[in-house]
């Protein structure tokens, strides 16, 4: 009796102490994998074959990240420049010395909603998982 | 009593577990991320050709701009404000040190050695280029790793068709 009153009280910290691992897990991986994907997309875009990133390269990259299990229609991406030109232009490609910025989103899709078990609070519905990254346009025209 | 005792010692063993593992897989994302903003920040800085000795035909470097770019996109990809502390957003929490920023101009001999005994660094470079050495240290979450930091070393040679 006094064993089944112990494992009733703990029973959600057992529950969190078991599963929560996994979840911050994906939640690691997830943001590795975006990462990742902005370190190759801003070589790509950046290099002096191209100079920008356009809507063709991102649908190539949503297919890509879809493979690891990513919703590609919640991907969002953000491309800009430092000079203020549009980034996303195949026909006006950055020239060297214009910095490509990028940064892609993607919902936490309530992979922290287990932390309420010990109380913490998840974040905000609007909160993002977020990799970005800054390089230098090597296009010569 | 023993059995609660147990229960919770293995609860205390089971989380500093997860903790380390946890802090762990930050540490390898967070390496990652800063050798790639110290990459781009070098590879920012050796397309900085100076201008006016290119008008005299001389294919090399203006150190001036060199660094303010290498900061600058170092900045930009730490997210770190002008005295290279962290911005709220950033992953890490302690100021990153800029240790060593050479810009190899053409002044020297190509293919050039670069060599640095004091954070064990060799490199070729076969044109004019920027080596960066960037000291950070790993915001641990948890006690349970030993703390750690890095010297994160950078170089990129000058970018031409």
């Amino acid at each position: 009796m006094k064993q089944l009153l112990v494992f009733v009280l703990f029973a959600s910290l057992f529950c969190w102490l078991m599963f929560s691992p996994v979840y911050k897990h994906v939640l690691l991986i997830r943001q590795a994998l975006i990462q990742q994907e902005v370190t190759y997309l801003l070589e790509m875009g950046a290099s002096g074959r191209y100079g920008y990133i356009d809507q063709e390269m991102v649908t190539e990259s949503r297919e890509r990240l879809s493979a690891y299990g990513f919703d590609p229609n919640r991907l969002s991406y953000e491309i800009a420049s430092t000079s203020g030109a549009v980034a996303d232009d195949r026909f006006a490609p950055l020239p060297r010395g214009v910095g490509l910025r990028l940064t892609i989103r993607y919902p936490y899709d309530n992979l922290l909603d287990i932390d309420r078990l010990i109380g913490l609070a998840p974040p905000a519905n609007d909160a993002r998982l977020s990799a970005s990254g800054m390089k230098m346009s090597e296009f010569v025209p | 009593m023993a059995k609660l005792t147990f229960g919770m010692l293995m609860a205390v063993i089971w989380w500093s577990l997860h903790a380390l593992q946890l802090d762990e897989e930050r540490a390898m994302h967070a390496v990652h991320e800063a050798k790639s903003a110290v990459d781009r920040a070098a590879h920012a800085a050796a397309q900085q050709v100076d201008r006016d000795l290119l008008e005299l035909g001389i294919l090399t470097l203006d150190p001036e701009r060199a660094e303010t770019t290498a900061y600058a996109y170092l900045q930009a990809n730490l997210r770190l404000d002008d005295h290279f502390s962290p911005l709220p957003d950033s992953l890490f929490r302690e100021q990153v040190r800029v240790e060593r920023l050479e810009v190899i101009g053409s002044e020297q001999v190509f293919p050039f050695t670069y060599r640095n005994e004091t954070y064990d660094y060799e490199v070729n470079l076969s044109r004019p280029g920027v080596v960066l050495i960037v000291h950070l240290a790993f915001p641990r979450l948890f006690g349970v790793l030993s703390p750690i930091e890095w010297d994160l070393k950078g170089a990129a040679e000058m970018v031409f068709p």
